[in-house]
């Protein structure tokens, strides 16, 4: 039995090997996998050891088990032996078939040849067939070409021998479309021989074409014939290579001839309009009769742009030009009025006559942008005449601040010559900024598409303008009262002391001038600027509004108090000069006795009064007026000043003044610190008592620093005892004028050598002598 | 030391102008004062600031025949110091020394070194060389400058040179100049004249009225502060005499005095409206352009000069000295005879 399996077993492997190595998918993996794992199944592998295999199926099944497996291994062997057999047969079977079909083929390719050699001689017999015809018939053909060349040629001559006449025809019936077709289709011909066979011929078409040329043009420049005529007669002399430029600049020119017509009559109306403000000419008609003809006017130049576009087509870039021009030049003799100063009705005549042009003329030109052009135009125009008005009204406000200095310079004296310049400036603002308003509300409201589209540019500039106003107006104001260095250095270089030219009055009237910007213009042009020129936006919401009132008015505020203490140093610098001078030129140690009230008293009254009559003027009266001195005139007040002091006074010995010194001096210990300097309000009052302490001031600081003998201090006791009434009569703080006069005795007299006072009877009667003297003074003058 | 009434007071018996700084003295603040009165004996006072800085006390106290009109320490010697006196109707200048043993006496005499006695007419100010040892002095009177020598070993000073301001110049005081030794500045009616002391001629001249204290910035040439009696004060630079680059409102009357911080860019000044003000000195002339040019932006970055007003005093204050030992305390002297001591530190921050 394993004699018989051996040899079977031999090949039976490696035929299962050849066909498993055929069919497995992975021959390599089944080998390994053998060679790794012996086991009864791996019989079906290339590493497969056929004792090792028999010794384990010996070793591991029974007998039943072996002989089972012994014939399932025969029947196995059989299977694949068929299987085998099966393909053997199959593979010869279809190699049988296929030496059939190369057989039959090898049969049936044997006659083709013979057909092919009979095709190829009946093609070649076609052939040369063929050629025959051709070679009979080439000489015929030949001959009818050449005859209908000859033909062609000469009619071609026949239509040029017959180009004059026809053209002439052409002429005469004006067809001169016809006439110019000819003559280009004959141009070639004259090209190649007009110079010797066709020399007549040409110079005769010529003629004519010359002919045809002049009425093209004349049909061209002639305004009555119509457009289309006109645009074919121009295509028509383009065709024949016509310059075309020069008839164009004619035109041109005419249309620009037009332009200053239209100019003309721009500035016509605009001087009609300003005209028609005087009421003498004619009247408010015409206002709109030369808008209508101006618009006409324009209606036939838009006719003629028109008409040349379509005539040529191609010049649209010098009509916008033109057409921009205009423009232009509208806005500059604009330019001009707005630097005439007119008002915003007439700017408005002008700005809507431009519009309607401008209208008119886009209709024409919608490639000219025109609309845009003009509104950049205008935007310039109407910021430029916003600006104007308000450097206007700057000029007007310092006229009118200054007219009144000058009227005074020149002599006419007015009686009120600072309320005069106070109210006329006040005017000036207020009515001139309702003006401006008013004026810049009338461009708002009008409905005028140029105008529309600049509303909101317009509202910026009018708060703008208000704001740059006011910030002027101030730089003005302080120009004028000569405060401002930066100016007055400017200025100094070439007016040189022209700063001190001015009256301290003006810096009055311009500290209450601020008062009354701040207190009441701003409100009022805020509230109108509030109602009809809110909006605007251009500048952006991170700018804030143009026009910051609270800022002008903290502005004018603070200029007011400025001026009024500029007002108030001015005044006391004065007197101050005037005391210094009192104080300084005098030998005290040696002063005489004194005989009368010294004159520098007289002279500070006299610039207490001149201070009194500008500040009445100007300034409000104060609200708590103090009760007025009806009993105040002459001796009885002096005589009975101060019964106190009057007692201190009567005890007239060395011993005792010094003692009265002392008790002064211990008064001063124990009384309050008296509050002399107080804050400035703008009332009458209040800066007169403020000047009063500060020259009080100034003269006890005078005193302190100068040494008196006796007659020296009496002469100062008796100064400041006849101003004690007149100071008291005009200030609101009687108690620190007091407390000041009180203060320069007492300095005079720590400042004395010899301190006794003068003694009151004699006090009393010069006093008295001086009052008297100046009332017959008075008397006299008046 | 905090707020604005919190300085440290010393009384004087009677009125007084004058008060300056003890410069020599390394170790101490001190201030050196002397009293103006007509008819008592006047007393020169030797102050000196108590090492805690909370007390003022007095070194010394001399008696001095005149009342003083202007009072000025020699800047190398504490014990020397300089007075202008006038009694009735002479006036007359001499310098001081301090005698030696004055811890003990009560009143001892002052030692006079030297009469300044060339002057004809009524003395305003005595100034001492601004630093180190020169025995050179200038003195001012009304009409005439003198620039003097002084020999303190042999007690005698003399002349150098003279120089007549003009007939009409009323001269009011001077200052010299810290950066520039021939250098002196002397205030008169209607204008400053500046001076050079090598040909004792006048080189320079602003046009302004009414000045009545001028002196020179310690840290920065040039710049000179003035004060007077309607625009306040003003600060020059002398390469620019036209115009002030800077004006401080002052005092609501007379601004009486201004004085440069040694240290710090500060200005003290001190008017008749009983108050020192302290001012914060920047002479950028750009910053005063642009607060002046643009009113808009100025609201938030204007920066009020004004950094504090010490009003806590009874009468005018004349007398006005920053320590140079310390510089952020000054001495006020009103006309009362009250010295008030005050220290800036609470402001120093502030800048």
């Amino acid at each position: 039995m394993a004699a018989d399996d051996i040899p079977l077993d031999d090949k039976a492997k490696r035929m299962r090997d050849l066909l498993s190595s055929f069919y497995a998918p992975d021959p390599s993996t089944a080998s390994n996998t053998s060679s790794k794992y012996v086991s009864l199944d791996a019989i079906n592998t290339t590493s497969f050891d056929a004792d090792q295999y028999m010794n384990l199926l010996a070793q591991k099944s029974n007998l039943e088990g072996l002989l089972q497996r012994h014939v399932e291994m025969a029947a196995e062997i059989k299977n694949l032996d068929t299987d085998l057999q099966m393909l053997v047969y199959e593979n010869y079977n279809k190699f049988i078939s296929a030496t059939e079909t190369i057989k039959r083929m090898k049969n049936n390719i044997v006659g083709m040849e013979a057909n092919m050699e009979q095709l190829l001689k009946k093609i070649l017999s076609v052939q040369s067939r063929s050629d025959g015809v051709n070679t009979s018939l080439f000489e015929k053909r030949e001959h009818i070409e050449k005859l209908h060349r000859t033909r062609n040629l000469l009619r071609k001559v026949q239509f040029i021998y017959d180009l004059p006449t026809r053209l002439g025809k052409c002429i005469k019936s004006e067809a001169y479309a016809d006439a110019v077709r000819f003559y280009t289709g004959a141009m070639p011909i004259f090209e190649a021989y007009g110079d010797s066979s066709f020399q007549d011929c040409k110079r005769a078409s010529e003629e004519a074409m010359s002919i045809i040329i002049k009425n093209l043009q004349e049909k061209v420049c002639l305004d009555s014939e119509s457009v289309q005529v006109r645009a074919e007669a121009v295509v028509l002399l383009k065709q024949l290579n016509f310059q075309v430029d020069s008839l164009k600049a004619k035109l041109l020119e005419t249309l620009e001839k037009y332009l200053i017509t239209l100019q003309l009559n721009s500035r016509a109306i605009s001087t009609t309009s300003l005209d028609s403000d005087e009421p003498s000419k004619q009247g408010s008609s015409s206002d709109a009769l030369p808008g209508t003809a101006h618009e006409a006017s324009t209606r036939e130049f838009v006719e003629a742009v028109r008409a040349y576009r379509l005539i040529f087509p191609d010049s649209e870039d010098q009509l916008n030009k033109l057409a921009q021009d205009l423009v232009t030049k509208h806005f500059e003799s604009t330019q001009q009025q707005i630097r005439k100063q007119i008002s915003s009705s007439d700017l408005l005549v002008i700005l809507r006559v431009i519009w309607t042009d401008v209208l008119l003329m886009e209709e024409v030109l919608p490639d000219a942008a025109l609309s845009d052009f003009s509104l950049e135009a205008a935007h310039v125009a109407v910021k430029q005449y916003v600006a104007s008005t308000f450097s206007n009204l700057l000029l007007n406000v310092s006229d009118a601040l200054t007219k009144v200095q000058t009227k005074q310079k020149e002599g006419a004296g007015e009686e009120y010559p600072l309320q005069v310049s106070l109210e006329g400036s006040k005017k000036a603002v207020i009515q001139g900024s309702m003006a401006i308003l008013l004026d810049f509300r009338q461009l708002l409201d009008d409905n005028l598409g140029l105008l529309v589209k600049l509303r909101d540019f317009i509202i910026d500039w009018v708060q703008e303008g208000f704001q740059d106003f006011f910030g002027s107006l101030n730089d003005q104001f302080l120009s004028l009262s000569g405060k401002n260095h930066s100016i007055s250095e400017h200025q100094g270089l070439t007016e040189g002391t022209q700063g001190e030219k001015f009256l301290a009055g003006l810096v009055l009237v311009l500290a209450q001038l601020s008062v009354f910007i701040e207190q009441s213009a701003i409100p009022r042009i805020t509230e109108e600027i509030a109602a009809s020129f809110s909006g605007g936006g251009v500048r952006g919401y991170e700018n804030g509004p143009a026009f910051v009132p609270g800022e002008i008015c903290r502005i004018f505020r603070s200029a007011g108090e400025k001026f009024l203490h500029l007002y108030i140093n001015m005044r006391t610098q004065k007197i101050s000069v005037l005391l210094r001078k009192r104080f300084t030129t005098p030998n005290w140690v040696k002063h005489k006795e004194p005989r009368e009230v010294h004159m520098f008293v007289d002279l500070f009254l006299q610039e207490l009064e001149a201070i009194r009559t500008e500040v009445k003027q100007i300034l409000p009266q104060g609200l708590h007026r103090k009760h007025h001195r009806t009993d105040s005139n002459g001796s009885t007040t002096s005589s009975r000043s101060n019964p106190l002091r009057d007692d201190k006074i009567t005890r007239s010995n060395t011993q005792r003044a010094r003692s009265q010194l002392l008790e002064s001096h211990l008064a001063k210990l124990f009384k309050q610190k008296m509050e002399i300097f107080t804050k400035v309000e703008y009332t009458q009052e209040s800066v007169v008592t403020t000047v009063v302490k500060l020259c009080l001031k100034s003269l006890h600081e005078f005193v302190r620093l100068q040494t008196f003998n006796r007659s020296g201090l009496q002469q100062i006791q008796l100064d400041i005892q006849f101003l004690r009434v007149p100071l008291k009569e005009i200030v609101e703080d009687e108690a620190a004028i007091d407390f000041l006069l009180d203060e320069v005795i007492v300095s005079a007299a720590e400042r004395c050598l010899d301190p006794i006072p003068l003694e009151p009877p004699i006090l009393d009667k010069l006093i008295q002598a001086k009052l008297a003297k100046t009332k017959e003074q008075t008397a006299v003058s008046s | 030391m905090q707020g604005g009434s919190s300085g440290i007071g010393y009384g004087l018996k009677y009125q007084a102008r004058c008060i300056a700084d003890v410069k020599a003295d390394t170790d101490h603040t001190s201030f050196i004062t002397g009293t103006l009165s007509l008819k008592e004996e006047n007393e020169v006072h030797l102050i000196r600031l108590s090492s805690g800085g909370t007390e003022l006390i007095c070194e010394g106290l001399f008696s001095h025949p005149n009342e003083i009109w202007d009072l000025a320490s020699c800047p190398y010697d504490q014990r020397i110091f300089s007075t202008v006196f006038s009694s009735g109707e002479s006036y007359g200048a001499a310098v001081w020394q301090i005698p030696e043993l004055y811890g003990q006496l009560n009143s001892p005499q002052l030692e006079r070194i030297a009469v300044l006695d060339a002057h004809a007419c009524k003395i305003k100010c005595i100034l001492w060389w601004p630093s180190g040892r020169h025995d050179k002095l200038v003195s001012i009177d009304d009409e005439n400058l003198f620039l003097w020598s002084l020999d303190s070993s042999r007690k005698a000073a003399q002349v150098i040179s003279k120089e007549s301001a003009g007939m009409l110049h009323y001269l009011s005081g001077g200052a010299w100049d810290p950066h520039d030794v021939n250098a002196v500045a002397s205030t008169c009616e209607w204008s400053i004249q500046f001076w050079d002391l090598r040909t004792m001629k006048k080189t320079n001249s602003i046009e302004h009225a009414h000045v009545r204290n001028v002196d020179y910035d310690t840290k920065k040439k040039h710049i000179l502060v003035t004060a007077e009696d309607e625009s306040g004060i003003c600060i020059w630079d002398l390469r620019m005499p036209k115009v002030p680059i800077k004006e401080l409102p002052g005092h609501t009357h007379w601004t009486w005095t201004v004085k440069c911080n040694p240290e710090y860019g500060l200005i003290l000044s001190a008017g008749t409206d009983s108050s020192v003000n302290l001012w914060l000195a920047s002479t950028s002339s750009d910053d005063d352009l642009t607060s002046e040019s643009s009113p808009i932006e100025s609201p938030t970055r204007r920066v009020d000069p004004l950094l504090n007003s010490y009003s806590d005093y009874e009468d005018s204050v004349y007398g006005l000295a920053w320590s140079s030992r310390e510089p952020s305390i000054f001495a006020s002297l009103s006309y009362d005879g009250r010295v008030v001591v005050e220290s800036v530190k609470p402001y120093l921050s502030k800048k």
